[in-house]
């Protein structure tokens, strides 16, 4: 039960008309701290969408755009995009593209993907676009978000690995051709020899002019046998499987055999000068032979596709270096690498070479054989003079 | 003394005033009141004049005008539930004390949540209220002045009383253009509702200077121009009633009431009798069971409503209480209880329930509900 009323209510000196200021005070406040606590948020969200490194826009169904992010300006520049058509904005367009990712992505309320190559201040660049509904709280679709990721390098490491891959697979297919001419080219010159061995017998019957010739033919015929069974064996021994056994290895012959393997190429290249100085009292090292001779097989590649128009000086030298060091150098006289390429040459797919003559894989495969045998690679260069190779391995134990 | 307190709202008071009506509610902030008023004064044209006065402000407003005679809880929250609706914001009365009350009722549910019946008695009231601008269209209820609201409890058939100081409206524009459209008999019971309001509380046992000037004024006014009134309502004296009545509310709502409105009130809450009809068959009665408790103020109001300078206070005082009793007899209006109540087999019951009405805290003697009961089977 309440209390009655006593007299000093009727009067009522503490009570007054209750007004709405302490009220506005009190609503003032929260609002003020809700305000900061949605700012604070609010720049949460911004530093997050700040942190993506892809391009960002929100763009209404009719492809306008309502929003972008900081990366936006850093790729495509320029005024704010607000409010002008997202095909006018991205490809210059003044109609919606066909296909279109954001139209199917609010007609299917579902995530669309996309590719698209755009030419950007002269420069290709490839875009992944996503293209995701956002939704109202009854789920249906209202706006688009767009994210369009540069992948250009990533595309372009992709057709440098394919490219790769397709090369080993001709290596491969070029060892298996080896190995099975192999046994046709054993039997050629074993019945040459035969040829030869028998012909002092049936000598005497035969015309002079006739004889000679024979004996010319058939020591061509067993030389040149040799000389493919010297290629067949040097690509055999490249496509040996990589076994991780290590043996002694005279670097001179690794030299000498690969050397041997691309001497065919020096022909293309008549104005070249090519040298090789080889220290005869090298000591072996500790190695496996296939890759010693890849590594240099690539130096020396290199060095022949550095020559401008094919002319100029290469020169393989080995030395003994501080008593300890064993070095391998391959040096020439070609273009040379520029001061800010110096520092990518050993990454994946790096090359300057033009498209399809350079995989970028080269001086890569030559850092990762040279880290497994415990040598270092040395590297001057400078440009329009030349460049040179030096792989320094150490003395075998 | 002891320590008092004086007060009221702010007064908008002349013929034409209006048409400050729209002006006052946007100073208060209004973009959509809620206007709050009955049929008669709506049949009568005072409500379309009134819109015409917010639209000529360029406000909206919506109408609630489900309000009877001694307003029930129920219609307070159809009310309350109208305004939330509506969203609307200030609260205009217009209308004698009923939709004032509805008013106040709605505007506290409006402003603190619940039911009325929450904040039944006084203080219970701690959040504020929507600004209210309140046009009496009566003399008398001075409900467009107090911090009282009278809502009747439909479950207990009886009248709550809410007493707060945020009851007081805002602004009271008080227009005597108004009454001129009231019918005559309502022009007299609220008049004498007001002479009820001037004499309890200048008898009250908390009157103060400044209700006590308020109470004579409005005791001398209505006793020259009540039975003017009756003759020929003019202008002028519906002015003067208006001016009379405003005292009263002012002096009533700073010293309260006395045992006559409470019982007024149990009777209303019981009864459904229009509250300016009682006063003439209790009043008197009333004014002679506190007469020895008052006798110089009785004595007093006695000089007053006779004219005479009546040395001798109790004879003054009695002189005065005759002189009320003729008056009401002239005027044609009930004077026995039984032409009002229906059956006296309700009196204890209803005696019972006046004696603990907050008013008669403030009679200057104190009464038991045997007591109320004797002065109701006196004039039965």
């Amino acid at each position: 039960m309440k209390s009655p009323p006593s007299l000093e209510d009727l009067i009522g000196i503490e009570y007054s008309k209750l007004g709405f200021f302490r009220e506005a005070q009190e609503k003032i406040a929260q609002l003020h701290a809700s305000t900061l606590e949605l700012e604070r948020r609010r720049q949460q969200i911004q530093a997050i969408l700040d942190g993506i490194t892809d391009v960002m826009a929100v763009i209404t169904p009719e492809g306008r755009i309502t929003s972008v992010n900081r990366v936006f300006y850093e790729v495509f520049g320029g005024s704010s995009p607000i409010g002008r058509a997202c095909y006018n904005v991205f490809r210059g367009s003044d109609r919606f593209c066909d296909p279109c990712p954001a139209t199917i992505a609010y007609e299917t309320n579902r995530l669309c993907r996309q590719e698209h190559i755009l030419t950007l201040q002269n420069k290709t660049r490839h875009f992944e676009i996503t293209a995701s509904p956002l939704r109202d709280p009854q789920g249906r679709p209202c706006h688009i978000l767009l994210l369009k990721r540069d992948v250009t390098l990533e595309r372009e490491y992709q057709a440098k690995l394919n490219h790769a891959e397709k090369m080993s697979a001709v290596g491969l297919l070029a060892a298996g051709v080896a190995h099975e001419i192999n046994n046709p080219l054993t039997a050629i010159l074993g019945f040459v020899q035969a040829i030869r061995k028998r012909l002092p017998e049936v000598r005497d019957r035969l015309p002079q002019e006739f004889r000679s010739t024979l004996e010319e033919y058939t020591e061509i015929i067993t030389d040149e046998c040799a000389r493919c069974q010297e290629i067949v064996q040097g690509l055999l021994s490249f496509s040996r499987p990589y076994t991780g056994a290590t043996t002694a290895v005279d670097l001179n012959q690794c030299v000498q055999e690969t050397v041997r393997l691309v001497r065919h190429r020096f022909r293309e290249f008549p104005g070249l000068q090519y040298a090789q100085e080889l220290d005869a009292k090298l000591p072996p090292i500790q190695g496996e032979p296939s890759q010693i001779k890849q590594l240099l097989l690539n130096l020396l590649l290199n060095a022949l596709d550095a020559l401008p128009n094919g002319h100029g000086a290469v020169r393989v030298r080995t030395f003994v270096r501080n008593d300890h060091e064993v070095c391998l150098e391959v040096q020439d006289t070609g273009c040379g690498i520029e001061r800010e390429s110096l520092g990518k040459i050993f990454a994946p797919f790096f090359t300057t070479k033009p498209v399809g003559r350079g995989t970028g894989m080269g001086l890569s495969m030559c850092y990762s054989i040279a880290q497994a045998h415990n040598a270092s690679i040395e590297v001057e260069s400078e440009p329009h003079k030349g460049s040179t190779f030096r792989v320094v391995f150490g003395l075998m134990p | 003394m002891d320590i008092t307190k004086f007060s009221i709202p702010e007064i908008i008071f002349g013929r034409g005033a209006l048409k400050y009506a729209g002006l006052c509610a946007k100073r208060l902030g209004a973009e959509k009141p809620m206007v709050v008023s009955d049929p008669g004064l709506r049949e009568a044209g005072w409500v379309s004049r009134l819109f015409d006065v917010l639209a000529g402000e360029g406000m909206e407003w919506c109408y609630f005008e489900d309000v009877v005679s001694n307003p029930r809880d129920f219609q307070v929250a159809h009310g309350a539930l109208f305004y939330a609706q509506h969203q609307a914001d200030v609260i205009i009365a217009l209308g004698g004390g009923s939709p004032m009350d509805a008013a106040k009722g709605i505007a506290v549910v409006v402003g603190n949540g619940g039911s009325i019946h929450d904040y039944e008695g006084a203080n219970r009231i701690h959040r504020p209220l929507p600004p209210m601008v309140f046009l009496p269209s009566t003399a008398g209820s001075g409900s467009d002045i107090s911090q009282f609201a009278i809502i009747t409890d439909t479950r207990r058939r009886l009248k709550m009383t809410i007493v707060s100081r945020t009851l007081v409206p805002n602004i009271s524009i008080i227009d005597p253009n108004i009454l001129t459209t009231k019918p005559r008999h309502l022009v007299l019971a609220a008049a004498v509702d007001a002479l009820a309001h001037a004499i309890e509380s200048y008898v009250s046992i908390i009157a103060s200077p400044f209700t006590e000037l308020q109470s004579l004024k409005a005791i001398e006014m209505i006793s020259i121009y009540l039975p003017l009134a009756a003759r020929e309502p003019s202008l002028e004296i519906l002015e003067a009633l208006s001016i009379a009545s405003t005292a009263a509310g002012m002096a009533f709502s700073n010293a309260s009431l006395g045992a006559d409105h409470a019982l007024a009130h149990s009777l209303g809450g019981t009864f459904d009798i229009l509250h300016g009809e009682v006063h003439s068959v209790l009043l008197p009665a009333v004014m002679r069971y506190n007469l020895e408790a008052a006798l110089p103020k009785m004595a007093q109001i006695g000089r007053i409503l006779t004219g005479k300078n009546i040395r001798h206070e109790r004879k003054a005082a009695e002189a005065g209480i005759q002189s009320l009793e003729n008056l009401f007899a002239s005027l044609e209006m009930k004077h026995r209880l039984r032409d009002v109540v229906p059956d006296a087999s309700h009196l204890p019951e209803l005696c019972r329930m006046a004696a603990s009405d907050a008013c008669l805290l403030t009679n200057p003697r104190s009464a038991t509900w045997m007591d109320l009961l004797k002065i109701c089977e006196e004039v039965w």
